[in-house]
């Protein structure tokens, strides 16, 4: 999921009003039509729902260029945010929901079947995102990013022997008050139990508590700041010397800040995929199909990750972008490891969500 | 009959307060006195979440620090926002509606970009940093302190206090005044004995105003208070947003709505006092 800088929502919420205002100015003097796409697709409009930023500026109006079609673009601000949203009866042809949310669709049956056959350029696909357990054979899912959760560092004030400890360096007194720490219970929960050698994704209840007891601790020892979409703005300014931060975000991170380096903790990682499908009640699927196509093709792909800096889910882009000359070349951040046997995928559980969730506020407010 | 025209009118009233407000408040109701049940069905009636609430220390002192921080604000408001309004009701002609717009002007951009600049503002590197650094104090930061908290907290409630002030102050007879020192008062003794009485009205729902928004404001601790930061209403928007347990959050909005209540009513017997001398 992507989170953003402060001065990227300062740039939407501008955004957001010329696109208010570009829409009456539409609607006031052309509704130009082309008949050919409607034909073809049965419709002419697309209707988007993803994250915010999560696109390049030119990816929406090359591929209205190109098909003769409008499309509609809403942004959401969480996976609930948008379940509540479709569960509640909205309409929309394609959405770009995270891996476990996928999951909790396909349970409640709210997707539909990709037309492989219109989705050639699923080939360009990298194996680590492929066939995962949210949805085994990708029938109703294609990847769009990807990435993992790490540590950021600053090479000039944090030891490379202490970085070595993975996770446990936020127990470590040396660097209390110098930490951020990601203020979310998932990514919380996921640390505390993979330090401790769980699952991520245990139902026992042992096993969490003994996590929560971790992050107590941790709370205690480092007295970390909590924050979320700050991290990125406070980071490429080098104003702490450590934090949990996503690896897309990292990249970006890197990129501004020499002196930051990332790491992907040996005690394991979540590693997760945001990936485009089809609601059950989209109007246009067949017109959904061609722009999942669409924003797999190499073009569109590179134009994506260039733009917000997230690891892309096609092959060649990686390559071109960790090549040497390439935007992320010697980028610690920018492409997630592949096949490490202690990163998992997130599973959504009802019952543990709960428990975490409350045991969360309880370790901040302690 | 016309009585009856009159009454007509007041329908669509009726009927937005039902659907905004009773409604949403008998669902609050229902879902923090029933447990999740495994089918609509069935509505199981408990106390269970109230229990949780009271039986955890850690949602107690949650509890306690929200009512701190919004008793802290509303005090600190009235400190600074009385003598503005003092002033600008003693402003003359055009001089007190410029006034009333400079304070206003602020509000009219939306309260979270205000928020953002204030973390701008507050943060180490920021434009308050660079200051201190200026006279040899390096890499100050207020940004996830308490001062931050209070403070945007009274720079988003201010206006409210001062309005409220101003508005009674401006109303008030001057020659309630003159009458005050014909009878021999000075200055001190007309403020103390006849000002003040007269105003407290506006301090009273000023307070009102303040107080409320103050105790249950989720994204101003958020942003200045960092993510460790958490009040009642962090916790409310956690049950509803990322738990997904509305129940126990219901719960938790009633047991606010109660600590609100009863606030109210206590700042209403001080409203009491002044016209009982009248």
């Amino acid at each position: 999921m992507k989170k953003n800088s402060t001065v990227q929502k300062i740039a939407r919420i501008a955004l957001a009003a010329a696109a208010l205002c570009s829409v009456f100015a539409l609607g006031a003097c052309s509704k130009k039509t082309d008949s050919a796409a409607a034909s073809k697709y049965g419709s002419d409009t697309l209707k988007l729902y993803l994250p915010g930023a999560y696109t390049s500026d030119t990816l929406i109006p090359n591929f209205e260029k190109q098909f003769g079609v409008r499309v509609i673009v809403e942004n959401f601000d969480s996976n609930e945010m948008m379940y509540a949203k479709v569960q509640a009866g909205d309409k929309y042809d394609v959405l770009i929901p995270s891996d476990y949310m996928i999951e909790r669709l396909l349970k409640q049956d709210m997707l539909q079947k990709l037309d492989k056959s219109m989705i050639p350029n699923a080939s360009e696909l990298t194996d680590a995102v492929l066939n995962l357990s949210y949805d085994p054979k990708n029938e109703y899912s294609m990847p769009y990013f990807w990435g993992n959760v790490g540590i950021v560092y600053n090479t000039k004030n944090v030891d490379a022997e202490d970085i070595k400890a993975g996770y446990e360096i936020f127990q470590n007194e040396k660097y209390a008050g110098k930490l951020y720490w990601y203020d979310s219970e998932r990514d919380s929960f996921m640390i505390a139990l993979k330090v401790l050698g769980y699952s991520m994704n245990t139902d026992n209840k042992d096993e969490i508590n003994k996590a929560y007891e971790w992050l107590l601790k941790m709370h205690d020892t480092v007295k970390p700041t909590y924050v979320t979409d700050e991290v990125i703005d406070n980071m490429s300014n080098g104003m702490k010397d450590i934090a949990i931060v996503y690896s897309g975000d990292a990249a970006t991170i890197l990129n501004a800040n020499k002196d930051m380096s990332y790491v992907a903790p040996d005690q394991g990682t979540n590693i997760w995929v945001d990936a485009m499908v089809i609601p059950k009640n989209a109007e246009n699927p067949k017109l959904a199909n061609e722009f999942i196509n669409y924003a797999l093709s190499y073009e569109a792909a590179l134009g994506n990750t260039k733009a917000v800096g997230y690891a892309s889910a096609n092959t060649k882009v990686l390559d071109e972008m960790t090549k040497e000359g390439g935007d992320f070349a010697s980028n610690a951040a920018y492409r997630p490891r592949a096949g490490f046997a202690k990163d998992e995928i997130f599973h959504d559980n009802d019952v543990i969500r709960k428990m975490i969730s409350e045991l969360w506020i309880k370790v901040k407010a302690h | 009959m016309r009585i009856n025209k009159f009454r007509l009118m007041t329908y669509p009233y009726i009927g937005w307060i039902i659907v905004m407000i009773v409604v949403p408040m008998l669902l609050i109701g229902l879902y923090a006195f029933t447990v999740p049940g495994n089918d609509v069905a069935s509505v199981k009636f408990s106390l269970d979440n109230f229990a949780r609430f009271a039986t955890d220390a850690v949602f107690l002192k949650v509890v306690g620090k929200s009512l701190w921080i919004a008793f802290l604000t509303t005090v600190v408001c009235i400190l600074l926002g009385y003598p503005i309004a003092y002033i600008i009701s003693k402003a003359k002609g055009n001089k007190s509606m410029i006034l009333i717009l400079l304070l206003t002007l602020p509000t009219w951009i939306n309260m979270l970009v205000r928020t953002y600049a204030w973390m701008g503002i507050l943060q180490e590197g920021g434009v308050f940093s660079s200051i201190c650094a200026f006279f040899g104090f390096e890499g100050v930061s207020l940004l996830y302190t308490d001062f931050a908290v209070t403070l945007g907290m009274v720079y988003n409630f201010l206006p409210f206090m001062i309005l409220q002030i101003h508005t009674s102050l401006a109303k008030m007879d001057n020659s309630l005044l003159e009458a005050a020192s014909d009878l021999g008062a000075n200055r001190v003794q007309s403020f103390l004995r006849v000002t003040l009485p007269l105003s407290l009205p506006g301090v009273v729902s000023g307070i009102t105003l303040v107080f409320l928004p103050a105790v249950s404001s989720f994204f101003i601790p958020k942003l200045l208070g960092g993510g460790q930061y958490v009040l009642v209403g962090n916790v409310i928007e956690s049950q509803f947003l990322t738990a997904g347990d509305w129940h126990f959050g219901s719960a938790i909005s009633l047991i606010m709505a109660i600590i609100i209540i009863i606030s109210m009513w206590l700042t209403r017997k001080i409203d009491v006092q002044p016209k009982k001398e009248n």
